[in-house]
């Protein structure tokens, strides 16, 4: 039997139940994220996937989130929430049928779009097995209960005692709860109190009933009443299939076991994971960087990460973070400070676990009061995530020394968002929002890759340029990979892309580029990228360059040139093999003049050029 | 005396199945698959069944060829020629990272590499209008360099063509004039729906396989004239139809899952004809479990594919049948990690060196060692007795890993076979699982339909694990695949884009479109089957207004507005568990699939000739809690139809072995089915 010094439920537990159980939570959380991604009616959720889908303990705990989602939120979208809950009601006042809603910026730290939805999973108490000693554990009456079935939502059937194992808990991107600017986002706010309704820990659903007036009070607070409702509607589905698929798998093993399965999933989590710092050699490690301002101002807003390996664990230090802003790109305590944490963590360290509470359990952050990552409850959130690509880049920055086989160069590391605001020439609005995908810092054993969206991003997609010619009045004259973007290196930085437009009807133009001042930098020697820009060519030929925008006016034969940010270079340009270089050249993703200026070298007069 | 035949060239063996027309008798055979020239494997076979190619009118063939060509990048010199501005799109791709925290990521390499990627001037609006009209003298200096250049094959893509095909019509015309003897393909041709990037890839992927399946094809007709062969050769299409060879050498992209999909349609059929209007076929080979949906005889057919899977690789706008996949099969290793946590696959033995108990020199467990252990398998009858099993080996094997989980002695080996077993039966249940789920359905309304090497021997654990009262066992099951495609119809699709709220005033225009497509569809079969069209399914891809993901709808010729939005409201219901009365609704896509009848062979006559064999006993492990059990072992070809036992029961025939368990009763049914009515009432654990 496995040993570990944590605890006795991992040296009581059958491996093969452990493995059972475990697959079994991941595969319920991705088969509700599928069903979310299918119901939903807003984009954020479908095409960004701007929502997770976790199973926590009955305290709150992380047990298993959803793959493939948004990763600000695979750091734990929904323990705070849940925790509140618990604080809030106790136990006793968390009933069977009860669904809680919470987007506190208090409690969760983040905009107040994210609102976690959660259900409390109810068991047959001392159901099953008990400890679940054998392969042939587990039997109960579980797999021919019709309450796995997808038809049936109530929860409170249940006559025999039943015992509180868990939550089942959705975050999901609101697309509207009212505030000062449409979808709840803009840089000029100043307080919470612009950007929206705070639902505190409040209960939508009260033992399987709805609590109308809770209905009633979100449906008259955003702008999108018919999408928020329906979105709202996925989520509450979803909520309720996981925890009836939760309950009939701990009903069917017995609780005893669901719980000692769960600690050992814990337990061999961190017990993987402080192995692997373990072998991280001990000590400080330092890095900073910082953005160009906070949109609002023109103060350098710097991002200080300090990085302390001991034995096998690890501290991220915050202390000299940047204090809050007045503008909105601060989050809280642990939408922010703890969410980035826990990210670079993962990306860097603990990539290959999946996460819960056990693989952070090791990761110790030191964060005072009132820093931009744990702003005060009332300030302003709407764009929370916008320093961390800044942080986390600077995490792995810290660590170069330390796991110099590891790091990555910088990447891009901006949101580089773009949005044009008009009217068509039939007098309706038209938004259309395009997504900054830039180049991604190279690494020991590749070019950068990309180009993506942020490291705060996950699967989100481009929006096509057919589908915005269809629906928006302007064309898109090209859309390509930019040249000379990525920094060079033994291994070269990805490559950002060049989106050209030409307007057709008057609208207004915002646009958010950063790292500009602080370009995505090189690692081990290799060279920074390129950062982004916006130049708008007038109709007449006047030239205009600029990073960010609040509502710049355009008109119909004005051109816009969106480039964006390439990654940085991993080790010195002169390791960089021949051939490589060659073929960018052949393929013209490096000109000849930064060949020459970078490697020093000139092209073959043979070489095919692209035409 | 005429034969209708099925060839489905796999991995490692080709399959034949040859249907007597006369229906005295149904032929199979296997040879090994021979990489230098597919045709002498074809050819092997019809040596073994010895069937002259002059008796046979009908062949019907699948082959991995196209799948193989773009995951192994073995093809030859493809251009692609876009819109100026926008060569970039096929490397650009989406821009999505599908496995969010991974710091490495990255997708595999476009297939045409930048410097193999050019651009001429002219540009369609999105409203249809020439913007700016095809340069002419641009795409002919063009085709010159690409003559220069040896290019084999040439993709086109031009934007927004999904409305106005016009310029890529005549770049296509233009470029096959000037470059003889060079495949050329343009996007529309394969798609009309609007999205650059996967048109684009769908292009790329069309013509990079193109001269080498133009080459087969021809290369395969020579070799079957040559030896007689009068009959009609058709093509195994992605979607469950067939293809002529015609247009398989225009859109050899529609080849894509030209295998899996034959024992899909097999099961479909098979439902259809055992009068189960919802099935789920389940399909364990060596290192996959593929599982399918059919509900009322048909098939649910993705519009996009993935080559490489969605994670790394790229999309194929071209309907391919709905196959959820895990990987998870026979070969699939059993492994620790630091932590000493248990997995079985997605890693595979193969056929090479395969489980340990194959005796080639594996030495990792997997879960066929596994059934080997647990008396499952028998080890002097694997593969009709050509391989013989090496108990000693799997048990080795399966030892390493016991130790260090604790599981000493028999009593631990036996319950670490059984983990090994119970793992994969999760992880395959929960494929079958999400592809119900998925759709919104439970799985224990489902018959199971069960194949591949693996399927049968699995079959009643994932019941139990499911829920599923019903196991079905058909025919053949290690060569299903190649029984399902002699049953295939001919199919042709059709898709275009079509956005417009539902309403009457969309209902004119959208007919318009659909009675334009049935024409061009009927006139397709005509063209490549000389076969009058069968039927029409439309389907009508929707969504409410404000959504980003649209429902298929099967939507009755004819229907009014009110009558379209009733079959929406029901399916997205069923599917989602709500449905939106006030919201507005909204169509995507038409969907039009053209079936052609093709005389296939009467599936009441596809099993093997009766033959008389005793019935043998052996102890077999099902619950560890009960120890090995007496075991009747039975040889499927001396079972009548009407025969009835109670299990447990293990039922051997060549390429598989089916599992009764004890409490279940199996029955012969009337086309030859294995039925096994699984005891599920009493819940089972399935980790047995």
């Amino acid at each position: 039997m496995p040993h570990d010094r944590h605890s006795s439920a991992a040296r009581t537990i059958d491996p093969i139940t452990l493995e059972v159980i475990g697959h079994g939570l991941t595969s319920i959380t991705d088969q509700i994220d599928a069903n979310i991604s299918r119901t939903a009616f807003s984009p954020y959720i479908y095409e960004y996937k701007d929502y997770a889908v976790a199973i926590t303990t009955a305290t709150g705990e992380l047990i298993t989130t959803s793959t493939g989602g948004m990763p600000v939120f695979v750091a734990d979208a929904v323990g705070m929430a849940v925790k509140d809950g618990l604080a809030t009601y106790g136990r006793a006042r968390l009933h069977p049928g009860d669904v809680i809603v919470c987007n506190h910026a208090g409690v969760q730290g983040q905009h107040l779009n994210n609102t976690v939805m959660y259900t409390p999973i109810f068991a047959r108490a001392g159901a099953g097995a008990g400890a679940g000693a054998g392969a042939g554990a587990g039997a109960g009456a579980g797999a021919g209960d019709r309450d796995v079935g997808v038809d049936k939502d109530d929860g409170d059937d249940e006559t025999a005692a039943v015992e509180l194992i868990g939550f089942f808990a959705i975050n999901v991107h609101w697309i509207d709860i009212g505030g000062t600017a449409v979808g709840a986002i803009s840089f000029r706010t100043e307080d919470i109190f612009m950007e929206g309704l705070q639902l505190r820990t409040v209960k939508l659903w009260s033992k399987g009933e709805p609590v109308e007036d809770m209905y009633r009070v979100i449906e008259n607070n955003t702008r999108f009443p018919q999408e928020l409702m329906g979105d709202i509607a996925a989520q509450l589905g979803g909520c309720l299939l996981g925890r009836d698929l939760v309950a009939a798998l701990a009903n069917k093993y017995g609780v005893q076991s669901f719980f000692d399965v769960i600690e050992a999933i814990f337990d061999k989590s961190e017990a993987a994971v402080r192995k692997t710092i373990r072998a991280i050699p001990d000590g400080v490690y330092e890095a900073e960087a910082f953005l160009d301002n906070d949109g609002v101002t023109e103060m350098r807003i710097p991002i200080k990460v300090r990085v302390v390996i001991e034995d096998d664990e690890i501290t991220v230090d915050y202390s000299d973070m940047a204090p809050q802003v007045g503008s909105c790109i601060n989050s809280g305590r642990y939408g922010g400070g703890r969410t980035t944490a826990r990210l670079a963590f993962k990306y860097l360290i603990a990539g290959d676990e999946n996460a819960n509470e056990g693989t952070y359990r090791p990761l110790k952050l030191i964060l005072p009061d009132g820093t931009i990552l744990s702003a005060s409850d009332d300030a302003a959130m709407a764009l929370y995530p916008i320093p961390f690509p800044t942080v986390i880049d600077t995490f792995i920055r810290a660590l170069e020394g330390a796991l110099p086989e590891r790091v990555t160069a910088a990447h891009f590391g901006t949101y580089s968002s773009f949005r044009l605001l008009g009217k068509r020439p039939d007098g309706s609005t038209f938004s259309c929002t395009d997504s900054g995908h830039g180049g991604w810092g190279a690494c020991a054993t590749h070019d950068g890759a990309g180009p993506f969206r942020t490291m705060a991003h996950g699967d989100s997609h481009i929006i096509p340029a057919e589908l915005q010619e269809a629906l928006y009045p302007i064309r898109i004259e090209s859309f390509a990979l930019r040249p000379d973007s990525g920094g060079a290196g033994q291994y070269r930085g990805g490559l950002g892309i060049v989106k050209q437009y030409r307007i057709l009807a008057p609208c207004k133009l915002f646009a958010n580029f950063d790292r500009v001042d602080c370009p995505p930098w090189g690692i081990r020697g290799g060279l920074g990228g390129r950062p982004g820009q916006v130049t708008v060519v007038r109709s007449d030929g006047a030239t205009e360059v600029f990073y960010k925008s609040e509502g710049l006016a355009l008109e119909p034969g004005d051109r816009i040139c969106v480039e964006t940010g390439g990654g940085g270079g991993y080790g010195e340009p002169a390791l960089r093999e021949a051939s490589l270089i060659e073929r960018d050249l052949i393929r013209g993703y490096i000109s000849q003049e930064n060949a020459q200026r970078d490697y020093g070298v000139r092209a073959h007069s043979g070489a095919r050029v692209a035409m | 005396m005429s034969h209708a035949v099925a060839i489905d060239i796999g991995g490692t063996f080709t399959d034949l199945v040859a249907f007597n027309r006369a229906g005295e008798r149904v032929v199979y055979t296997k040879s090994p698959t021979t990489y230098g020239d597919f045709a002498e494997g074809i050819l092997d076979c019809f040596r073994k069944a010895g069937i002259a190619l002059s008796d046979v009118d009908l062949i019907h063939h699948g082959t991995t060829l196209v799948i193989n060509t773009l995951i192994q990048r073995s093809a030859g010199r493809t251009a692609l020629v876009t819109t100026r501005g926008f060569r970039d799109v096929l490397e650009i791709a989406r821009g999505n990272r599908p496995a969010p925290l991974d710091l490495y990521y990255q997708r595999d390499e476009p297939l045409i590499a930048r410097d193999f990627r050019f651009e001429v001037s002219e540009r369609i609006g999105s409203d249809g209008t020439v913007i700016e009209p095809l340069d002419l003298s641009e795409l002919s200096a063009l085709a010159e360099h690409l003559r220069e250049t040896s290019i084999e094959s040439v993709a086109l893509f031009f934007l927004n063509s999904y409305v106005n095909p016009t310029h890529e019509e005549l770049a296509v015309q233009h470029l096959r004039q000037g470059l003889p003897g060079v495949f050329i393909t343009a996007s529309t041709e394969l798609s009309r729906e609007w999205y650059e990037y996967e048109r684009t890839s769908t292009v790329c992927a069309n013509a990079y396989v193109g001269p080498q399946v133009i080459a087969y094809m021809h290369h395969l007709e020579e070799r079957l004239k040559a030896e007689g062969f009068q009959g009609t050769l058709h093509m195994m299409g992605s979607n469950g139809g067939v293809l002529s060879v015609e247009r398989t050498c225009r859109q050899p992209i529609a080849l894509v899952e030209s295998g899996p999909v034959g024992g899909a349609i097999g099961a479909g059929i098979y439902a259809s004809a055992l009068g189960f209007s919802n099935a789920i076929s389940f399909d364990m080979g060596g290192t996959t479990a593929k599982c399918t949906l059919v509900e009322d005889g048909r098939f649910s057919v993705d519009s996009v594919y993935y080559v490489d899977d969605y994670v790394k690789g790229f999309p194929i706008k071209s309907p391919v049948i709905e196959i959820q996949e895990v990987g998870s099969g026979g070969g699939s290793i059993a492994w620790l990690d630091a932590q000493n946590r248990l997995h079985v696959g997605p890693q595979s033995a193969g056929s090479s060196p395969g489980p340990a108990c194959y005796g080639r020199g594996g030495e990792q467990p997997t879960v066929t060692d596994a059934n080997l252990v647990l008396g499952r398998l028998n080890a002097d009858n694997f593969l009709g007795g050509e391989l013989h099993l090496e108990v000693d080996a799997a048990r080795a094997a399966l030892a390493r890993i016991a130790q260090p989980l604790g599981y000493v002695g028999e009593e631990g080996l036996i319950r670490m076979a059984a983990g090994v077993v119970a793992i994969a039966t999760v992880i395959m249940a929960g494929v079958i699982r999400r592809i119900s789920i998925d759709h919104g359905r439970d799985p224990r309304d489902f018959a199971l339909i069960a194949y591949g090497g693996g399927g049968p021997l699995h079959a009643c654990s994932l019941a139990r694990e499911l829920a599923i009262p019903m196991v079905i066992i058909p025919v053949e099951p290690g060569n299903f695949s190649a029984v399902g495609m002699t049953l295939a119809e001919a199919r042709v699709d059709d898709v275009r884009t079509f956005s417009s709220r539902l309403g009457e005033a969309a209902i004119s225009a959208m007919d318009a479109i659909y009675n334009k497509m049935e024409t061009d569809g009927a006139a397709a079969l005509e063209r490549d089957f000389q076969s009058p069209v069968a039927r029409f399914e439309r389907h009508v891809e929707m969504r409410y207004v404000g959504q980003r993901h649209n429902i298929k709808v099967l939507v009755a010729s004819g229907a009014d507005a009110a009558q379209i939005r009733h079959a929406f409201e029901r399916q997205y219901k069923s599917r989602y568990g709500h449905a939106d009365a006030k919201a507005a609704v909204e169509i995507q896509a038409l969907h039009l699939s053209a079936f052609a009848r093709i005389d296939h062979p009467d599936i009441g006559r596809l099993a093997r000739p009766h033959s008389d064999t005793a019935i043998a006993a052996r102890k077999v492990h099902f619950d560890t809690a009960s120890g090995a059990i007496e075991t009747r072992v039975y040889q499927r070809s001396a079972l009548p139809v009407g025969f009835s036992a109670e299990g447990p029961a293990v039922i051997e025939e060549y390429g598989s072995t089916t599992l009764v368990w004890p409490g279940d009763r199996f029955e012969i049914g009337p086309l030859f089915e294995i039925r096994v009515h699984c005891n599920v009432t009493k819940g089972q654990s399935h980790a047995a």
